[in-house]
């Protein structure tokens, strides 16, 4: 059973307020959510530091110029205070990530639920936003669902995949750089100018390709990635690893979050079995950049035997998937076809894939304004365009225009999307944290992906979620669940168990 | 991890599943309605703060 979540920081603009004031600001906003919830988070289940290569890093680097925004002799706060965690009934956990309201949709098993609960994760933190606006002395509060401020500093929106800890860590290096190099063709949200100091009048088709630096690293924050080697399971050790993927663009269209997620969950499953891509770059985080740039739309990057096209490169992966993976369930079968049409379309005519590409989409408002203008691509007025298409307010953004307007491609409907705000997936662990949420609030101790503490006046129980990983698992133990009437009850089931 | 995706045999039948509709393998579409009037975007356009991104500061993040 696949088990996969994204993570989405969201940038925040205050009225009146500057970069200094965001981690307050977003502290704020996260306080301001109104529903059930639980917390603190269990902190001590999670080692940022630790590397799938083997070794234990003493520390990870900051990005040098975020510095200035940091209060001359300012204390920082106790962790718990500082993040401001709110674990939700839905199981997904909501809280201030240096600056940023960051939402971290609950464990899902299908891409439907994972579009329904990433949209709902815009919902919930709007409705944040909106609240921590009309308090008194608070100004109007922004949010978007992006991934720079096009001034050098950027923030991620990332998926985690949990797979066997059998797969070699190298082979799941080797197997990943193509990929992440060359899925931005679809997986891109696009964006104005190049930075930190590049052309501010070019296009191009990712907000996060400029950033990354590294082919493999700890580090998350300064001289990242393609490939993340943070090795924090939140499952068993001995067993899972989590792919925690922080290359990937922040996607506010449902078709490109699931072709994203989809692909990703073929990939990693071809990589389980031993399969290796034949191709190899002479420089992923070279021809991350070269793709996302390239205005010819041919996309050509350096492999070992000479150039070779990023739609081809993708095709690499779609033809093993093809053969290894076809008729194996719906979500497979849904993403190779939908994976080998987008290829199909982004070589023949890409633009006409506006109604469901992030970046083709937003190419297509911003070639509109300039043409209506009569204006210049490199006109400085044109990124607050490209900041707007990303404002999840449907009112305001202009993503939404274009949803509104019946342009985009939709997966899930208003309803689902509602739904998914306080009901988790009723197939995955996020079942069982959110019912304990939902059920035992006054009783939680500390909440984490795999631990919920209970806590009575006379002892605490720490419940394991690392068994409840696949569907029958989590079904059997809701039914069980459901039968206790206090948490007395509830410790009593669980201790009996073995749990 | 098994190879197989038979978790679609636990999944909820509803609500029903919109990735794909029964008989339908052309795959998801623009929904149905008229086609809208792309002036109605450019008006959506005319209300952004032009000066928006030039004050957009975030603090670094992952």
């Amino acid at each position: 059973m696949p088990l996969f979540g994204i993570e989405t920081e969201y940038g925040i603009a205050v009225d009146g307020r500057g970069a200094g004031d965001l981690v307050t600001e977003s502290r704020a906003v996260v306080r301001a959510y109104a529903g059930k919830a639980a917390g603190p988070w269990y902190y001590k289940g999670e080692d940022p530091r630790n590397d799938m290569r083997g070794f234990h890093v003493d520390k990870l680097n900051f990005d040098p110029n975020d510095a200035q925004f940091d209060a001359p002799g300012q204390k920082p706060l106790p962790v718990e205070e500082e993040r401001a965690d709110r674990v939700l009934v839905n199981g997904a956990r909501l809280y201030n990530d240096h600056g940023h309201p960051e939402y971290s949709t609950p464990e899902c098993s299908s891409l439907l639920d994972l579009v329904a609960h990433d949209k709902a994760g815009e919902k919930v933190v709007l409705a944040c936003a909106k609240a921590r606006s009309e308090q008194n002395g608070a100004s109007p509060v922004h949010i978007f669902k992006n991934n720079t401020d096009y001034h050098g500093s950027s923030y991620g929106t990332h998926e985690n995949y949990l797979i066997p800890r059998a797969t070699p860590f190298s082979q799941l290096l080797s197997g990943l750089l193509p990929f992440f190099a060359t899925r931005i063709l679809y997986t891109g949200a696009g964006k104005l100018g190049i930075e930190p100091n590049g052309d501010k009048g070019l296009y191009q088709i990712s907000q996060r390709a400029d950033f990354f630096t590294e082919e493999a690293s700890v580090d998350t924050l300064h001289r990242r990635p393609l490939v993340n080697t943070r090795d924090e399971p939140h499952a068993d050790p001995r067993e899972w690893r989590r792919l925690h993927v922080i290359c990937g663009d922040a996607n506010m269209s449902e078709y490109a979050t699931a072709l994203k997620i989809g692909t990703m969950y073929l990939v990693t499953s071809l990589l389980e079995t031993g399969w290796q891509p034949w191709v190899k770059l002479k420089s992923p985080t070279e021809a991350i950049k070269q793709i996302s740039r390239d205005q010819t739309h041919k996309w050509l990057v350096s492999d070992e035997s000479g150039t070779i096209s990023g739609i081809d490169v993708q095709r690499v992966y779609l033809a093993a998937a093809k053969e290894k993976l076809a008729g194996r369930g719906y979500d497979t079968d849904w993403t190779l076809r939908e994976w080998e049409r987008t290829l199909d379309t982004l070589e023949s005519d890409p633009l006409s894939l506006g109604d469901r590409l992030d970046w083709v989409a937003k190419r297509g408002l911003l070639s509109d304004y300039v043409e209506s203008e009569g204006i210049g691509w490199d006109d400085e007025t044109l990124p607050s365009f490209d900041l707007a298409y990303s404002n999840i307010d449907p009112d305001e953004g202009l993503y939404y225009a274009l949803e509104q307007a019946g342009e985009m491609v939709r997966l899930t409907d208003d309803g689902t999307v509602n739904a998914a705000m306080t009901q988790a997936p009723m197939n995955t662990r996020a079942a069982i944290r959110g019912h304990l949420i939902n059920t035992f609030n006054d009783s939680i101790g500390v909440v984490g992906w795999n631990r919920v503490v209970l806590r009575t006046a006379d002892e605490s129980w720490m419940v394991a979620l690392d068994d409840y990983l696949t569907p029958d698992s989590v079904v059997q133990a809701m039914g069980g669940l459901k039968t206790a009437h206090s948490v007395e009850d509830l410790i009593r089931h669980f201790r009996e168990r073995g749990k | 991890m098994p190879v197989t995706d038979d978790d679609r045999a636990t999944r909820p039948s509803a609500p029903a599943d919109p990735l794909r509709k029964e008989g339908d393998e052309t795959g998801p579409s623009k929904p149905d309605v008229e086609r809208p009037d792309r002036s109605d975007l450019l008006k959506r356009m005319k209300r952004v703060d032009p000066d928006q991104a030039r004050r957009y500061r975030q603090r670094s993040g992952q």
